[in-house]
């Protein structure tokens, strides 16, 4: 067919054969190949393999930002260059040597984006998948024309089906369906908030609180329940369990990062040392990592020491 | 007459500019800050799409993309440069004059 088609075919193939996959799994356990219930769970199943197939990928991207530490001591000395230069040209060029500090260095605290932009078409391919399955059309794959009139027909509890929207919900006046969507958005709204809020007060250094970045997240935090709202209005059920099983997944990877590798210089790191240190002294052994921790402590200092000014002329500023 | 002209054929791009700069300021701060190069991705697509049109702008933001992997080493990453730039306005659409 056409050229998106073509892109999203060997996407929508793996997310059947995961699907149906869970789906066999699930039926073999005990379940009803027609209950909504079962299609849920193969739901969950997918969310667990794609997440978990990403975790190197995070861990890769962890690793390398603690590695970045090593050359604060450059990174500081580039602020302190441009420190005060508040202008958009001093602002770019400051960016620029910091970029260019982090690849002679071969290390780079941020994610990048390719893991990010993967997860829309995933995304894309199950509301496809999940359409399909519901017109009673076969897949690309191995969902089969028989699958997907089971699915077009399960029920969750005998009452919501899983294809339905919030939309269809208010349309046929279906109290169930409309209840469930609601109380969908409202979990996914509170997790998604909850981990936003997470990684924006404990897991950001104060030079990152102090970026125009970190207030447009903080509006933005209020602004995603809309588009939630939005979304549950628009697709099916049975992706939102998607979205909603990827949103757990999330905060507790989001916890576990945070309690045990947190970004250096933030408010978790500094609980984190505290907690290490509380459990050192209950083991009765001295604080062996005292010279870690002083670095850390250093590099907080000088980060928060960026705000006042020098009253020295700026030639003896550069000088310096 | 050839101004008004050169302003429809700078269109599509000025559509497409008009989507980034929306996706840039409601849709990016969700993530923070992630790409690993300077300019960032979409920054780097909008300036391709702003000085080499919808259709090589848009093929160099997917190769920037397919660049920025956990693997990648990041640094200062420009768009080529093209034959001349055309001036730009503050909100990032392309005007029908060259860049001084």
């Amino acid at each position: 067919m056409d050229i998106f088609a073509l892109l999203m075919w060997p996407i929508k193939w793996v997310i059947e054969a995961i699907l149906v996959g869970f789906h066999w799994i699930v039926t073999a356990l005990g379940g009803d190949p027609g209950s909504g219930l079962t299609w849920v769970l193969s739901i969950v199943g997918l969310v667990l393999v794609i997440r978990s197939a990403m975790i190197p990928l995070t861990v890769r991207q962890i690793v390398s930002s603690r590695k970045s530490l090593e050359i604060q001591p450059e990174i500081q000395r580039i602020q302190k260059k441009y420190r005060g230069k508040k202008d958009q040209f001093s602002r770019e060029a400051m960016q620029r040597e910091t970029m260019e500090a982090y690849r002679k260095a071969g290390t780079n605290p941020f994610a990048s984006c390719l893991p990010l932009l993967i997860q829309m078409p995933i995304f894309l391919g199950l509301v496809q998948v999940l359409t399909d399955a519901n017109n009673q059309k076969a897949g690309v794959g191995l969902l089969t024309q028989e699958l997907a009139v089971l699915f077009s027909e399960s029920t969750l509890f005998g009452v919501v089906p899983l294809h339905m929207t919030m939309a269809a919900g208010f349309e046929q006046g279906s109290v169930p369906v409309i209840v469930t969507a609601i109380a969908l958005t409202l979990i996914m709204c509170a997790t998604q908030f909850y981990t936003q809020l997470q990684i924006m007060t404990k897991n950001q250094t104060p030079a990152m609180k102090e970026s125009p970045m970190y207030k447009q997240q903080r509006i933005l935090l209020y602004i995603i329940p809309v588009f939630l709202l939005i979304s549950a209005w628009l697709f099916p059920l049975g992706t939102m369990f998607y979205w909603l099983v990827s949103n757990v997944y999330t905060l507790v990877q989001q916890l576990i990062i945070i309690s045990k590798l947190p970004t250096p210089g933030s408010e978790a790191a500094l609980a984190r040392e505290a907690r290490m240190a509380r459990k050192r002294q209950r083991m009765g052994l001295p604080p062996v990592d005292a010279e870690e921790a002083e670095t850390a402590a250093e590099i907080e200092l000088r980060t928060q020491r960026q705000q006042p000014r020098s009253k020295k002329p700026k030639s003896k500023r550069e000088g310096s | 007459m050839s101004q008004s002209l050169k302003r429809l054929g700078l269109l599509p791009r000025n559509i497409c500019v008009a989507i980034l700069v929306a996706y840039r300021a409601v849709i990016s701060p969700l993530y923070g800050d992630v790409c690993r190069y300077y300019p960032s991705c979409s920054a780097y697509t909008l300036q391709a799409i702003q000085q080499h049109g919808v259709v090589r702008g848009i093929w160099l933001g997917a190769r920037r993309i397919l660049r920025c992997h956990p693997w990648a080493a990041g640094g200062v990453d420009d768009i080529p440069e093209p034959r001349e730039r055309l001036a730009t306005n503050r909100a990032g659409f392309v005007l029908a004059r060259k860049e001084q």
